[in-house]
């Protein structure tokens, strides 16, 4: 099969250089190995300060709304974090004093959502709160299994019952001026957090979960299906294991479950994420990029990749792979003319594109550009 | 009568303590454990978790393997929710002398342990993972041992028999008159609280750290710390102990423990300051990997949990300051005879296998000094938790029909288990799902077990010690313990605290999906959750 | 030997971050609270289980083998494959008597075949379909599928003088189901192979592929079977020189993957001859081949990708074939579940977790309101149509409409 761009890593970079590519017009297909981080996606770009509308764009076109406004948002422990562009669901606030009297929801046997430490946080920046556990009898299917109170299962639950939620909360409210809600709602349908905001009389806010992230797996699926509807053909569950290099470009890839079907394409982004997703891989003795074998920045001395205290940076997240000005991918020290790298693949030497998601977005768009000069 | 007089304080939460505490229980005295972090967080909590048959010293320390060997079967009486009946085998390599299997079967015999030669082919079938390359394998009854479980059943039966219990408390200083020491003044680590305790008797069970205690006391222990280093492994990759028949060296002791196995040791002397600090190094970690994968291969491809090490607390002979003169045998001074300070026993060397029989030893002297005749019946006597022998029993005697979760805690917990409030959907609610810790399960140990950390109740529950190492167990517990002790605050520090302790043993190993794994955790902490 | 340089542990359960994704793509664990959910009945569980056997849990039956987990999962943990093998290892549970008839796909077709109208007319009984209920616990609401009266195996041995003159050959391996049920997919897979030049053989003595008999926790027969199909496609493959095709998905996997993944049966020498034959095609229409269409045909046509071929990757080639095909006006339904998963939906017990794992997609199906429904899998087929009642049609038998004779 021929594509003129094949993507590989399926996770925000991929999808956002696929999209970009699809608009442009170009064949594209994605190979992902599974589901990718969005699903622990926070829901902020943090590194985005001024986003160029394009970006706001391509996701507005998808469904996903972006808001942009630089301040600080509510993080699951209670703690705030610097924040500038966000989902519509992730509010941003200009100072951590928010709100004066704050109701806090969750779910009775709900121990996903950490109403105690949100409490704690907002009453430290000088809010008073009250933590509230529903009981909602629709719950009950979910509490017969003991370990499926997770988020998506809530979210899907809640896809159907938000307006009981609504209901109650409504009751319960008394004098606060804001609500704080897990980030359960809207999986499929997307208009529930904006209708819970407008049923209930309050300021709603929407407080992180662990994950899956909820806003993250609908950014997923609403990326995976504006790409899809462009044309873009995502290999999901497919893992490319062999690279076919003549010349010093890339010719095509060979991936596990189409064996001898190899598929060929002009250009290759590859976004395949960093140690989580296997873009990059380390044993005792080296950090590398297994699809292309492509030149790692990392230190030779073990001891070096890490810093004892867990909270301090640690130094084997900022290795990736090697890339010149345009995003070529650099091996043997000699840039691949049709391969980009994208994303957490690329080390963090890279200040100007910033961290994660922001940085993923950024690389993305930069890759497809210049597929699209050539 | 005041509430801080007692007949006995015990100083040292590790095996020894507790189980001193617990003969002391038994014999009728009123008893104080102290204790400056928690309990087994010394070399109780920090060995292989190996039931010895006593084979391994059968050969140069006879002596021991005795004591081994006598232990080893009355654990199996009293012990049994802690205690897997794995058997254990001594493997001879190709390039081992095939002619010390003789030496050794003979010595274990003269020892009283049953060392049975078997054909190598059987050893295989026996044990799938052993290296298959083995020309020789003796069968012995070793076993594995859960060193936290002991530990707090001990301390739980000492309760339940009126003993009192200060963990995370630090004693400061003796309360001495004359010659005699009276009691103790401590400081609790995590409140600051000073508080003096009284007993006619104080008992030195700290281990290595006896030493310390020992100055503190004015009288002079020699303790020579040699750290061991040891790697666990994500998965039990053995269901028998194995092990090398030859001269004991490092890593040549596979053990399988829950559901895990722990590949050990080493040994390295260290000055004692750096006690508090052990650290594994590098090197440690190549030579624990190397020799290991030559008692089962697959250990070369296997995922590295943690690497740990702890001190082995061997006291030099008072006749020889050199301290080339070591014992690892059982070493109880009675200060009052040695050193003219009354009141003031120091129980130490030994290993966790003798730990009962050191605990008889220090409660027969403490009985002595406060001239009490009552016998000794922790041999006879199950911990609580054991009265059953196996946890299918114990499952099945409380729940017509197990699930999963109360299968493991029956596992963990033996007949306790039967204290889990159950039967309600958000009881049963898993916390830890790597390692099937319920809801139930956690608040059953912050009633009963003296948990205030995250890191405490890990050693009660397995929380966080599985494939994750807490990535979304330690929060959701956090919720819970916040719950119980009330203070956020010291929650969100707890927490902290327990993920650097979870990568203080992940970083020395952090490679493959051990890396890949610390990355997610990272991820979620920092960025997620925002801790 | 540079200890621990193989990153990726040889122990596939442990590459198992904890990450749950898995979990949020189970379409049993929407529908059934007793299902313990793919993490914890595949990875987590494979640790208890090493530690004893004793901590086999039972629940594991209400896994579909869907393997959606395995295709979400980002860390390429093979957990259907663990929850399976584990059934295989540690359930030594006796099968009922309507799992060894239900799993026995190609045994009670033999049986039924001759007497097809009777059986038939017997099946689709009200009465009969209470007892069956009432006895052998298989849902009153299921229709059992008609046998046909003459077999595909007679129909092509009369046929085999005009395929041997083809030029080219390929063996086709039918299953149970073109066999003794519907006879017209193979018919129409031998016009549209005709057309492209391709004569159609039949492997000298296929069994049923065995996957009923997997999931119904017969493993040693399914092993026979496994070995002597092997054996079949290597005199094929290696003896003939022959590609070997398909229609079902399901067979496609099980005797590609579950093969060597479950019964330990090596088929490494020809796995990669055998293909589902929407890759045969599209593989053959790629590298030049022309297939000549009627003027004029028009098809509403909205494809359902099975979960066997959604694990597999090779949807794409269903796909882009009836996108080929002018007049075609194409959906792509998104990738959910139907429910039946082969012999599970049968089951009275498994009744209404089957439809409410289905419904999403029937749903769909409804909003889009297409004329006929594509799909690879015959069970996928069974469940659309009674749950729907919209017809569900092969890819190749579209195609075989689609093209002119």
């Amino acid at each position: 099969m021929k594509f003129d761009t094949v993507i590989i890593g399926g996770g925000l970079a991929g999808m956002v250089a696929g999209i970009t590519l699809e608009k442009a017009g170009k064949k594209t297909a994605i190979i992902s190995t599974g589901q990718n981080a969005l699903h622990f996606f926070s829901g902020s770009f943090e590194s985005l300060q001024e986003p160029e509308q394009r970006i706001v764009d391509l996701f507005s076109e998808a469904g996903v709304r972006l808001h942009y406004s630089p301040g600080v948002r509510l993080m699951p422990l209670g703690t705030f974090r610097e924040s500038a562009l966000a989902l519509e669901d992730i509010d941003i606030f200009p100072s951590a004093q928010f709100a004066r009297k704050v109701l806090i929801v969750n779910f009775l046997g709900y121990h996903d959502f950490f109403s105690s430490f949100l409490a704690d946080g907002l009453e430290k920046q000088g809010m008073s709160c009250r933590v509230r556990f529903l009981n909602l009898p629709e719950m009950e299917k979910l509490e017969q299994s003991p370990s499926e109170m997770r988020s998506v299962q809530i979210a899907r639950t809640m896809d159907r019952v938000w307006e009981k939620v609504v209901q109650e909360v409504r009751v319960l409210l008394k004098d606060e001026d804001t609500v704080v809600l897990p980030q359960v709602f809207g999986l499929q349908d997307m208009s529930v957090p904006g209708r819970i905001r407008q049923g209930i009389p309050a300021r709603v806010v929407f407080a992180g979960t662990l994950p899956p992230s909820v806003p993250g797996l609908r950014t997923q699926i609403l990326l995976k299906q504006r790409y899809q509807l462009l044309g873009g053909t995502y290999f999901m569950g497919d893992e490319v294991v062999r690279a076919h290099m003549h010349d010093g470009v890339v010719h095509s890839v060979a991936t596990k479950n189409l064996d001898n079907h190899y598929i060929e394409g002009d250009h290759f982004i590859l976004a395949t994420g960093g140690y989580f997703s296997k873009g990059l891989v380390s044993n005792p003795f080296q950090v590398f990029e297994p699809v292309f074998g492509l030149d790692v920045e990392y230190n030779e001395d073990r001891n070096a990749w890490y810093n004892p205290a867990f909270k301090e940076d640690q130094p084997y997240m900022h290795f990736g792979v090697k890339a010149d000005e345009n995003l070529h991918a650099l091996k043997d020290g000699q840039p691949v003319e049709n391969l980009y790298v994208a994303g957490s693949v690329l080390g963090n030497n890279r200040p100007e594109f910033g961290t994660a998601a922001g940085k993923a977005v950024r690389t993305a768009l930069k890759a497809a550009d210049e597929i699209l000069k050539v | 009568m005041n509430a801080n007089e007692f007949d006995v304080i015990i100083i040292g939460g590790g095996i020894t303590g507790a189980g001193t505490q617990r003969d002391c229980a038994m014999r009728g005295l009123r008893t104080l454990l102290i204790e400056r972090s928690d309990i087994a967080t010394g070399a109780t909590g920090r060995n292989h978790g190996l039931l010895h048959s006593g084979a391994r010293y059968a050969v140069n320390d006879p002596e021991s393997a005795e004591e081994c060997i006598k232990e080893n079967m009355i654990l199996r009486r009293i012990a049994a929710h802690c205690i897997d009946e794995t058997d254990g085998l001594f493997i001879t390599l190709p390039e081992d002398d095939l002619a010390y299997q003789q030496t050794f079967v003979d010595a274990c015999r003269r020892a009283g342990i049953g060392a049975e030669i078997i054909d190598p082919e059987l050893a295989r079938r026996m044990e799938p993972s052993v290296n298959p390359d083995l020309i020789g394998a003796v069968k012995v009854p070793d076993g594995s041992v859960d060193p936290f479980r002991l530990c707090a059943a001990n301390m739980l039966d000492a309760k339940l028999r009126g003993g009192q219990v200060r963990l995370h408390t630090e004693v400061t200083g003796f309360i001495k008159e004359g010659n005699t020491i009276k009691g103790v003044h401590t400081v609790n680590r995590q409140t600051g609280e000073k508080a003096d305790y009284y007993a006619p008797v104080t008992v030195n069970a700290c281990g290595i750290w006896g030493q310390h205690i020992a100055e503190l006391a004015g009288v002079k222990v020699g303790m020579f710390p040699a750290k061991g280093a040891l790697l666990i492994f994500a998965h039990r990759v053995n269901n028998v102990v194995i092990n090398r028949c030859r001269k004991p060296a490092n890593a040549d002791i596979l053990v399988p423990g829950d559901t895990v196995c722990v590949i050990g040791t080493t040994s390295t002397r260290i000055p004692f300051e750096e006690c508090d600090h052990v650290a594994v190094t590098p090197d440690e970690v190549t030579l624990l990997i190397t020799e290991g994968a030559k008692l089962a291969p697959s250990l070369s491809s296997t995922r590295i949990l943690r690497a740990y090490a702890g001190v082995r607390p061997l006291v030099s002979a008072d006749d020889d300051p050199s301290g080339r003169n070591i014992s690892r045998g059982i070493v109880c001074l009675d200060h009052e005879t040695r050193d003219g300070l009354k009141g003031f026993i120091t129980i130490t060397g030994g290993k966790l296998m003798t730990y009962r029989l050191m605990a008889e030893i220090a409660t027969d002297a403490v009985c002595r000094k406060l001239a009490i005749e009552k016998a000794c019946e922790t041999a006879d006597i199950p911990l609580p938790g054991s009265e059953e022998k196996s946890y299918e029993a114990v499952a099945q005697k409380i729940w017509e029909a197990p699930t999963t979760a109360q299968k493991a805690a029956a596992s963990r917990m033996g007949t306790r288990a039967s204290r889990i409030r159950t039967g309600n959907k958000r009881d049963d609610a898993l916390i830890c799902e790597c390692e099937e810790v319920s809801v139930g399960e956690i608040n059953a140990a912050i009633d009963r077990l003296e948990v205030s950390t995250l890191t405490d109740l890990r050693r009660r529950t397995r929380v966080g010690m599985g494939t994750c190492q807490g990535e979304f167990c330690a929060c959701r517990a956090a919720g819970l313990l916040a719950k119980a002790h009330g203070c956020i605050e010291r929650e969100r520090k707890d927490l902290e605290d327990f993920l650097q302790e979870r990568w203080k043993g992940n970083f020395p190993i952090g490679w493959g999906d051990t890396l890949r794994e610390a990355e997610y955790t990272q991820w979620v902490y920092k960025h997620v959750l925002g801790l | 030997m540079k200890l621990q340089e193989y990153t990726e542990s040889k122990h596939n359960f442990e590459e198992c971050m904890k990450c749950t994704v898995c979990t949020a793509y189970c379409p049993v664990l929407q529908a059934n609270p007793l299902y313990p959910g793919p993490k914890q009945a595949g990875p987590d569980g494979e640790r208890l289980r090493l530690k004893d056997p004793y901590f086999f849990n039972q629940a594991l039956k209400y896994c579909l083998n869907c393997k959606r987990c395995e295709v979400a999962c980002p860390s390429g943990v093979n957990v259907a494959d663990l929850i399976q093998s584990a059934r295989i290892k540690y359930d030594h549970t006796p099968p009922k008597l309507r799992d060894v008839m239900l799993a026995n796909t190609d045994f009670m077709g033999k049986l039924a075949r001759p007497f097809a109208p009777i059986v038939n007319g017997v099946t689709g009984l009200g009465i009969t379909k209470t007892v069956l209920d009432a006895t052998l616990k298989i849902d009153h609401h299921r229709t059992f599928p008609k046998y046909s009266g003459t077999s595909f195996e007679g129909w092509l041995k009369r046929h085999r003088k005009e395929q041997a003159a083809f030029p080219e050959q390929v063996a086709y391996f039918h299953g149970c189901y073109v066999n003794y049920n519907y006879p017209q997919l193979g018919k129409d897979l031998v016009k549209v192979l005709n057309a492209l030049g391709v004569g159609v053989q039949l492997l000298e003595k296929e069994k049923c592929c065995g996957i009923a008999l997997i999931a119904n926790g017969m493993s040693a027969q399914a092993r026979k079977h496994a070995e002597h199909n092997v054996e079949q496609l290597r005199q094929a493959v290696t003896g003939k020189g022959l590609k070997v095709v398909t229609t079902s998905s399901t067979c496609t996997l099980t005797m590609r993957e579950e093969y060597p993944n479950l019964l330990g049966v090596d088929n490494a020498d020809v796995r990669e001859s055998l293909l589902l034959a929407t890759r045969f095609i599209y593989e053959k229409l790629e590298k030049g081949a022309q297939l000549k269409f009627k003027p004029g045909y028009h098809k509403k046509v909205a494809y359902h990708t099975p979960c066997h071929l959604e694990k597999m990757g090779w949807g794409i080639f269903s796909q882009k074939l009836l996108q080929m095909i002018p007049g075609v006006e194409f959906t792509l339904l998104d990738s959910n579940c139907c429910g039946i998963s082969g012999t599970y939906g049968f089951k009275k017990e498994n009744y209404e977790v089957s439809q409410a794992i289905g419904e999403p997609l029937f749903a769909q199906i409804r909003s889009v309101n297409p004329e006929v429904v594509a799909c690879d899998c015959e069970t996928c087929k069974w469940q659309i149509e009674m749950s729907t009642g919209y017809t569900v049609m092969n890819p190749i038998s579209i195609l075989a409409e689609a093209i002119e004779s």
